[in-house]
């Protein structure tokens, strides 16, 4: 669903992300690991065609995303490390205004299940997002994520920042849309998060991909100890 | 768009900035119809002065000529060169036009009504400045005012942060993760924004309009009004598009304000005053003081002269020769004053003429640099639809002059052949009806500023759009 092919970005001679391959397809959760500035939110914003790539393609659904950015859009939902929403009006208001944008029209009661769906209460959904904490507004983004029915998530360290318990529900979210068939690709600094919830973890490290594992493989302490001695120089 | 607006009118802003543009809007429409009201109790006190006089003259007539009331030769009203010159004056006036509520302009710099005598046209007429400095700068607080100076700042306080806000506050991201492509948004943002601020504009200019008790039953006046909505709407696109492409160059919110501000004060504040001086200085007018030094040496001259120049005249105009049989006695004075008047305008012809052409050059330069403002041009098409530029100015002049000959063509004859003038010729005097200058010429030259302005919005407008293709949306 996901799918890098010798992707690169260079900024003026420095290299941001090493030529990357990668797929990533239905069901699977990808979590990125590594230190910041080490190219998980370029790859990020690759996919998102918010910078075009210097070299190699990134495809979501077997569209590339620079040449149909639209259409490659219709089956994606992004969700940054803080969603972002227009603070003056109401979640449900929000949650409206972006679904429009994607074209689908629903009813009052529809938006209200998916926000439910992802686990925002009733009596929140008409406050205005001014008031909103940063859970709340990720719930947005995932009932964004859901309305749109999105084939492939691009999540960009959405869990920093949150509770344990915030953070256990957004991985419980994220298990149910991969078990619905969406491709994922989070990056994280959350170790712990990357074992229960991904399928699959990349270490990433001066913009290259230098290690992949499949979750059942490792254990948590494992995983820690792995990704530490990548970190060392 | 729907969002959008629900977003912008949760903020407030946008009633506070109705509230002051409405406020300045009829405020500069109140002043504009305070100057037609003092135009119009001027003018009118003109005519009613005149009206009185001729009611006495035409009372006095018949009892001198019953001999029931005695009076010298000067006071006499049946002597042509008293009534021609002085006593029978009419006013030549050019009334206020249809919107001349809307654009006060230079009009309160220009004469707008002559007492035309038969004496030579400097005598009554105030050859002026066609550009004034000052009010290239800044004119009156008239409506025209509030469009060309607050109305831009309105419009650039509403787009300056069109889309650094949004990158700002990070909805830009998920917007952008959306099928929407950033010119779409772009282009809903600003329709709305241009529809709030346009409405408002139009709306209360219309108001204005009303306000100001403009006449729009006149001929021409809803085309006027149309082309003056159409320049008012080309003109904020034009800062739209200008918001659009700062905006495009993906700098802060700060800075775009900045740069915005600086745009702003650029092309309605420096390039005015420059050009103005720069024209100045290529085509420096004569001084006035010299004008009026040599209209006098000239009339010295002329009435040293005095009656040579009269025979001169006479065997230039033969047939107005007085007929010659009895004595040829000294000419009297009304006789002499009609050559030295001739003379004299005569002689003031080459200073006038430098005059006048100095003017021309500074206003035909004026008319070719002015697109290197939007300010200027729609200045200009304010000023001409509102019948308060310089071109029905000098329609007015021409009208003026043609009656000055008129009137002359009238009195001098008789002056030279001593008729005394009856109660019957009052009725034939000869009268001033200020023709308004044709609506084509006057929509003509507001179409050309009309796509000029176009052009200029498409120009800032077109790379703006192409440059948002390639807008940093991260990083």
């Amino acid at each position: 669903m996901l799918e890098a092919t010798a992707l690169s970005k260079s900024y003026n001679g420095t290299i941001a992300l090493h030529p990357l391959d990668l797929r990533i397809e239905p069901g699977e959760i990808f979590c990125l690991l590594g230190a910041n500035g080490a190219g998980k939110t370029t790859t990020i914003n690759l996919f998102l065609n918010f910078i075009p790539p210097t070299s190699g393609t990134a495809k979501i659904g077997g569209l590339d995303v620079v040449q149909q950015p639209l259409e490659s859009k219709r089956l994606l939902a992004y969700i940054p490390e803080q969603v972002m929403l227009y603070k003056n009006l109401t979640g449900i208001e929000n949650l409206e205004y972006f679904t429009s944008l994607a074209g689908g029209s629903h009813t009052k009661t529809e938006l209200m299940g998916f926000l439910e769906g992802a686990g925002l209460a009733r009596t929140d959904a008409d406050k205005r997002v001014g008031a909103y904490s940063k859970g709340m507004r990720q719930k947005v983004g995932i009932a964004i994520a859901i309305a749109k029915k999105a084939r492939a998530l691009l999540l960009d360290e959405p869990t920093s920042g949150l509770d344990p318990k915030a953070s256990n529900e957004f991985s419980e979210l994220l298990k149910k849309l991969s078990g619905a068939g969406a491709a994922i690709l989070m990056a994280t600094h959350d170790l712990f998060r990357a074992k229960e919830t991904g399928t699959r973890v990349g270490i990433m490290k001066h913009g290259h991909l230098v290690a992949q594992y499949s979750t059942s493989e490792l254990g948590h302490a494992d995983l820690e100890r792995i990704y530490l001695e990548h970190m060392h120089d | 768009m729907r969002y959008d607006w629900r977003n912008l009118s949760a903020d407030r802003a946008p009633l506070a900035v109705a509230v002051v543009l409405g406020a300045a809007i009829a405020y500069g429409a109140f002043n504009g119809s305070e100057w037609i009201r003092f135009q119009n109790r001027a003018i009118s006190e003109a005519l009613a002065e005149e009206r009185e006089r001729f009611d006495r003259i035409r009372d006095e007539i018949p009892r001198i000529e019953s001999g029931e009331k005695t009076v010298t030769v000067f006071a006499d009203p049946r002597q042509p060169q008293s009534f021609g010159r002085n006593m029978g004056t009419r006013y030549a006036v050019m009334p206020p036009a249809a919107l001349g509520a809307l654009a006060i302009g230079q009009s309160d710099l220009y004469p707008y009504y002559f007492r035309v005598s038969t004496n030579s046209k400097q005598t009554f007429l105030n050859n002026d400045e066609v550009e004034n400095p000052v009010h290239l700068l800044a004119g009156r607080f008239d409506l025209a005012f509030v469009l060309l100076y607050l109305y831009p700042l309105v419009i650039l306080a509403f787009s300056y942060n069109l889309v650094s806000s949004e990158k700002e506050s990070g909805t830009l991201a998920l917007t952008l993760s959306q099928p929407v492509s950033l010119r779409r948004v772009v282009m809903a943002k600003v329709l709305l924004r241009a529809a709030f601020v346009a409405a408002l504009a139009v709306l209360l200019s219309a108001a204005g309009v009303i306000i100001g008790g403009a006449n729009l039953a006149a001929e021409g006046a809803w085309p006027r009004l149309l082309l003056w909505a159409a320049v008012t709407a080309v003109y904020g696109a034009f800062w739209f598009a200008l918001a659009i492409a700062v905006n495009a160059l993906g700098r802060g919110s700060a800075t775009n304000a900045m740069t915005l501000a600086g745009a702003w004060l650029l092309f309605v504040i420096v390039i005015p005053s420059v050009l103005n001086v720069t024209i100045k200085a290529v085509y420096p007018v004569p001084s006035r003081v010299e004008l009026i030094q040599a209209i006098r040496v000239a009339g010295d001259e002329s009435t040293r002269e005095g009656s040579k120049l009269l025979a001169r005249y006479l065997e230039d105009h033969p047939e107005l020769a007085p007929p010659s049989k009895g004595p040829a006695g000294p000419p009297d004075f009304g006789t002499l004053l009609v050559a030295v008047n001739e003379a004299t305008e005569r002689k003031v012809q080459p200073v006038l003429a430098e005059f006048d052409a100095q003017l021309a050059n500074q206003q035909s330069m004026a008319d070719r640099l002015r697109y290197l403002s939007p300010a200027i041009v729609a200045q200009s098409a304010f000023n001409d639809l509102a019948g308060s530029s310089a071109h029905r100015y000098k329609h007015f002049l021409a009208g003026v002059d043609e009656y000055h000959r008129q009137w002359r063509g009238f009195f001098v004859p008789r002056i030279l052949k001593k008729e005394k003038l009856n109660a019957g010729d009052l009725a034939r005097l000869p009268s001033f009806t200020f023709r308004e200058e044709p609506t084509a010429a006057v929509t003509g030259r507001a179409g050309v500023a009309f796509v000029g302005l176009l052009i200029a919005a498409l120009l800032a407008g077109i790379p703006a759009v192409m440059a948002l293709r390639r807008y940093p949306v991260a990083g």
